[in-house]
């Protein structure tokens, strides 16, 4: 399969998909929107995988098992976050990462 | 056991060993019993600490000390008898048939100058086999003494390493020679002692308690209080006992000196035994120093003789100063025995050594080999410098005199003689069986005893130097003890008296009349002194005679046993001290017979057994005689108990019995005399002449002497025995009328004589004024120069110190100073500088997830950057 | 077919890009996990797109269906009053984006001089992806898998041919470490049990 839509431009889209997420990761208060933007950053890089596997037939393999490997690392990411979340939850009966200032030299 | 029974038969002189070592022992117990005592003490309040205390002693600690120093000293004293007898009975049999044997030769040969021809030839022939006999039992007893009475061991061996030849001289021993004045010596002593230690388990009972009070010292709390000190004292007589026994078993001058300095240190510690009374610790500080200026004589004279001699066996010394006695070519007939003087002839040397000659007053003194083969062909070969000992060896006549008169100088100090003799009255500080101890066995008696003992190396010179060191210190003393008091006082100059009696008579020649006196004076010089003791303790510790007076009927036993022991002591017939003072002056009688420049020497021992009698019949008056001076003491006194009275009793007996013989009324009669006779040298007879068999019946002196009869002292002595002593028996009893007149029957005033003579009552109270005589020439100087010392101590040496301290702190207090800025300083400056750092870097961390992402971007869009510059530029290269 | 591809690009990504600013922008946490269901939806689209049928499935089962609904069930859990719409100041909203916007300037500047639009990275490329019979096989530690040939991206003077490889290794890790995060998250996130008095 073939079109005119090169390697540029999906590496602008995981660019831009980075860019969202670690924004999404500075503005948002409530840890699960921290999460989210971390999703978004992995997705990013999932896209540079495939598109590289894509673009360049020798890496055709080895691109698409990482993306796979960042998927089920997400997973795992998403599921022990989660966690973690709740755990402050339930510690502080809040989700507002501001209040998690512990590390505060 | 049964060999140690079969060594004790075969050589009976371990008898002495065991009953010297025996107080060592005693003490050695005594002392550990005490440290374990302190050891528990610490601890008595866990239970094996308690059980340790209440082993040795507990809190009261009971008399086992004085059981145990009694026990001992009573035993040594048995062992002593047992020697005693078994020496004298080995010696008489052999001086029996020696003496028979001489009579027999000396009659032979009284016979062959009358005969002439065959019938002399005959003569002859049996006077050889006479004289072969007389060898023989000579060599015999010679043998039996060397091998039955002698031993000594090395112990410390000073030679160059790899040299173990016994003969350079290089060697200290140990070791014991027995002869009939030390085995009597040793029966004397070991008796004394134990009746003083008897004596003193009453005596000292007081010190029984956990605490005593003592009346005469006085603190910011009244009297003193302290621990009752009964054991220590036992341990000290143990000691003190044991370094005399030890002093007259030596056979060597080292372990003389050893012993010597034990005695020392043993007075000073019985001085000075009530250690709180400030006159107790000055007496024991004034004896000891006065000793040690003694000592150092000793200690001189000793090492001239160790460096010209090289030997400290006194039998070695002896043989080599002394000429032999006997040689069968007649080559020492007229020198033998004595010291050869002459002179050493420098021009005529051989490989041999140099040509000596004999001359009466030569520089040099001849040393024999003290290997002497039995042959001498001529009295001197040659002299060799540095000689082996079977060779013939000189030294400086003077050097002979001054190492005699430094040994003497050592007897001065230890027996108090003249110059030195301010320490024995003060040391009345010390109890009274201290007292007893040191002035009628122990250390007195040293020193008489080691003059003896060195007799042959004193050469004529140091012999008159003795004869008037003694007859000074004996008039001295005898005046100042007329006017004293007190009544240890007026003991202990008599005892300085007594004992100058006994060096003059050493001095003049009578060697045997001194030691006999020795020994017979200290049977009635304990027995006085314990006597007083039993007063003192009766009178609750007043020694003034002044105080006393009509105490006869309160304490009967002491006075008569003290009335025995001054009568022995006045010299009165049938009285040990008749026999032995009688002798001296017989002795000094003769030798101003020979000598009559030295007419002094006889006049003052004569006068002063007059002036003894009046001050010891004085004393004894005072006490017990006419009414109580002070009604306070007289009431409260009371007679002592048993274990003080049994002692008295005894050494009353002996004090009147001791000395003798039979026919007791003959005065030169005496056992104990006779059996001192046997030690004594032959160097004395050669000095002073002989005695013939035909005017003595009781001395077995049978070799020949040099001197014509004209000229011998001891000759004129026995013939003149009865009118010396008659003379001075006359003056005695002057002296004891006038005492009864003035204190017992009180018809003179005592009081008026003081005031016709108030200058020289006051110089002899002053002691002569010895004291103050020594205070101003040793003791101020003395303390001048202390004081300078003192001065430079403080001000020069502690000026440097403390100069040298301030300049030690100035400079490490620059060197704080650089410590304290530069590199404490460089330190922190690092430290703030990481500090300042991290507390900058803090404010990063703000502790907030976002900015962390924040940075986390930013970083990530850095090293993109980086990183697509270099790929960019690699890819480009 | 290429107008077909391009067109479908352009709408998958306008799609992705949407949905991706929508989680940033919006406030309210529920609708931000709305949009990204809809932005991680468009990158399986894409995924499907490029060929990779596998990973775009995958993408959708693991992420859609269970990512995200993870992350539901924990705005759900957590998503009381207060926590819906936390706000933050402006001051903070200008620094993010100026930092955002700086970080896609750095990317896409070095993307574009790294990769040149003329370079042969963006041509076409008309070989197929390999189905996921073969991705199992390499998972599965078969190194032939993988194609031969000179590896690219590295300067001419490093090139080299690779060599075959297989991810057997990797995969039993991932494993391995999914069971430990799953066993670690149910432990971290249990009930609190109050001890009885």
């Amino acid at each position: 399969m073939t079109f005119a839509v090169g390697l540029n431009h999906f590496l602008l889209l995981g660019a831009f998909l980075f860019v969202c997420g670690a924004v999404c990761m500075a503005t948002k208060r409530n840890a699960i929107g921290i999460l989210m933007g971390v999703e978004l950053v992995l997705n990013a890089a999932t896209i540079n995988f495939v598109a590289y596997a894509h673009y360049n037939p020798i890496f055709q393999v080895e691109g698409q098992v990482f993306a796979l490997f960042v998927i089920v690392l997400a997973a795992a990411e998403a599921a022990i976050a989660l966690a973690i979340v709740l755990n402050f939850y339930n510690n502080h009966t809040t989700v507002d990462v501001d209040t998690a200032e512990e590390l505060k030299g | 056991m049964m060999n140690l029974l079969l060594t004790f038969g075969e050589h009976p002189g371990w008898f002495f060993v065991v009953a010297t070592l025996l107080p060592l022992l005693s003490f050695v117990l005594i002392l550990l019993a005490s440290a374990l005592w302190c050891a528990g003490r610490a601890y008595r309040n866990t239970p094996g600490g308690a059980a340790l205390f209440n082993l040795c002693g507990g809190e009261e600690r009971g008399r086992t000390a004085a059981f145990v120093a009694t026990g001992a000293i009573a035993l040594a004293f048995v062992f002593s008898l047992v020697g005693c007898i078994r020496f004298s009975a080995q010696q008489h049999g052999f001086e029996t048939a020696i003496k028979q044997h001489g009579k027999a030769l000396h009659q032979i040969a009284a016979k062959i100058k009358e005969t002439s021809g065959e019938a002399k030839e005959q003569l002859e022939a049996k006077a050889r086999t006479e004289e072969e006999k007389l060898e023989d039992q000579e060599k015999r007893w010679a043998d039996a003494r060397k091998t039955n009475w002698q031993g000594h061991f090395d112990w410390l061996r000073i030679s160059p390493k790899g040299i173990v030849d016994a003969d350079s001289g290089t060697v200290l021993q140990l070791g014991f020679k027995i002869d009939s004045l030390s085995a009597i010596m040793f029966v004397m002593v070991t008796f004394i002692a134990t009746l003083i230690h008897l004596f003193s388990i009453g005596y000292m009972s007081d010190e029984l308690q956990p605490e005593v009070e003592d009346h005469q010292v006085h603190t910011a709390h009244g009297h003193l209080h302290r621990r009752g000190r009964f054991g220590r004292f036992f341990m000290y007589l143990s000691l003190f006992c044991f370094s005399m026994l030890n002093l007259v078993l030596a056979d060597n001058l080292f372990q003389v000196f050893l012993s010597w300095e034990l005695v020392g240190v043993c007075s000073y510690l019985l001085i000075g035994f009530y250690n709180e009374r400030q006159s107790a610790s000055n007496a024991a500080n004034k004896a000891f120093i006065t000793n040690r200026i003694g000592d150092a004589g000793f200690i001189l004279g000793m090492l001239i003789l160790w460096t010209h001699v090289g030997t400290f066996n006194m039998e070695e010394l002896f043989q080599r100063v002394r000429a032999p006695l006997n040689d069968t070519h007649g080559a020492v007939e007229g020198v033998a025995g004595r010291i050869v003087r002459g002179n050493l002839d420098a021009n005529n040397t051989t490989k041999a050594g140099q040509r000596f000659t004999i001359a009466n007053d030569g520089s040099d003194v001849l040393l024999f080999p003290h290997r002497p083969s039995a042959h001498y062909h001529a009295i001197v070969p040659r002299v060799s410098d540095n000689p082996k000992p079977d060779q013939h060896g000189s030294m400086p006549y003077w050097m002979l005199v001054a190492a005699g008169l430094g040994i003497f100088l050592g007897c001065v100090g230890k027996s108090a003689q003249f110059p030195l003799q301010v320490w024995l009255p003060d040391a009345m500080e010390g109890p009274t069986p201290v007292s007893a101890l040191i002035h009628a066995a122990t250390m007195v008696a040293a020193g008489v005893y080691l003059v003896g003992r060195c007799y042959p190396l004193l050469t004529y010179d140091a012999l008159l130097v003795i004869a008037y060191t003694g007859g000074i210190t004996l008039f001295v003393a005898a005046t100042i003890a007329v006017v004293m008091t007190d009544i240890k006082k007026v003991l202990a100059y008599s005892t300085v008296s007594q004992l100058g009696y006994m060096m003059l008579s050493l001095g003049v020649g009578g060697w045997v009349a001194g030691l006999f006196h020795l020994v017979t004076h200290a049977f009635f010089k304990a027995l006085l002194f314990l006597g007083s003791g039993s007063v003192i303790h009766g009178c609750h510790h007043e020694q003034e005679m002044t105080k006393m007076g009509g105490l006869f009927p309160k304490m009967k036993i002491t006075a008569l046993t003290m009335l025995a022991g001054v009568l022995a002591i006045c010299g009165i017939p049938l009285f040990t001290g008749w026999y032995s003072k009688d002798a001296i002056l017989a002795q000094a009688f003769g030798f101003i017979y020979v000598h009559p420049q030295h007419l002094l020497l006889f006049l003052l021992p004569l006068a002063t057994a007059g002036i003894t009698a009046f001050y010891m019949s004085r004393m004894w008056l005072m006490t017990f005689t006419g009414k109580p001076r002070d009604e306070h003491v007289f009431d409260r006194a009371h007679e002592s108990p048993w274990p003080m009275t049994v002692p008295l009793i005894v050494l009353g007996v002996c004090s009147v019995g001791i000395a003798w013989g039979w026919p007791v009324w003959d005065a030169e009669a005496s056992f104990l005399e006779a059996n001192v006779h046997h030690a004594q040298y032959p160097a004395i007879l050669a000095d002073f002449g002989h005695i013939d068999y035909s005017i003595s019946e009781h001395h077995g002196e049978y070799w020949i002497a040099a001197k014509d009869e004209a000229q011998n002292e001891r000759v004129f002595a026995y013939r003149n025995h009865h009118l010396a002593g008659n003379i001075a028996f006359v003056l005695v009893a002057i002296g004891i009328v006038f005492a009864g007149a003035i204190y017992w029957k009180r018809v003179l005033d005592p009081a008026e004589a003081k005031e016709q003579f108030p200058r020289l009552h006051a110089f002899l109270m002053d002691k002569w004024r010895f004291d103050r005589l020594y205070s101003v020439i040793f003791v101020r100087p003395c303390l001048t120069v202390g004081h300078w010392f003192a001065a430079f101590d403080l001000r020069a040496i502690d000026g440097v110190i403390h100069a040298v301290a301030r300049s030690a702190m100035w400079v490490s207090k620059w060197d704080g100073l650089f410590d304290h800025y530069i590199i404490d300083g460089a330190v922190n400056l690092v430290g703030n500088t990481i500090y300042g750092m991290g507390a900058r870097l803090r404010s990063v961390q703000t502790g907030f997830l976002r900015s962390y992402v924040l940075f986390l971007v930013l970083a990530a869009a850095g090293i993109f950057l980086a990183l697509a510059y270099f790929v960019r530029m690699a890819m480009a290269g | 077919m290429d107008t077909l591809n391009d067109i479908l690009f352009y709408v998958l990504m306008a799609t992705t890009c949407i949905c991706a600013l929508a989680v940033v922008l919006t406030q309210n946490i529920v609708r931000a996990a709305a949009w990204l269901l809809f932005a991680l939806a468009g990158v399986s689209g894409l995924f499907f797109l490029l060929g990779a049928e596998f990973v775009g499935s995958t993408q959708l089962l693991v992420y859609v269906g269970g990512t995200l609904v993870l992350v539901v069930f924990g705005v759900m859990l957590t998503a009381q009053g207060p926590f819906v719409n936390m706000r933050i100041g402006a001051a903070e909203w200008a620094i993010a984006l100026a930092v955002g916007l700086v970080l896609y300037g750095v990317l896409s500047t070095s993307l574009i001089i790294s990769n040149p639009p003329q370079s042969d990275v963006n041509r076409h490329v008309d070989a197929t992806m390999p189905d996921s019979s073969v991705l199992g096989s390499s998972l599965l530690g078969q190194g032939q898998a993988s194609p031969t040939g000179f590896l690219t991206g590295m300067p001419p003077a490093m090139r080299r041919e690779r060599k075959p490889m297989a991810y057997l290794l990797p995969f039993e890790i991932v494993s391995v470490h999914l069971l430990v995060v799953l066993i670690g998250a149910a432990y971290l996130a249990r009930a609190k049990r109050r001890r009885a008095v």
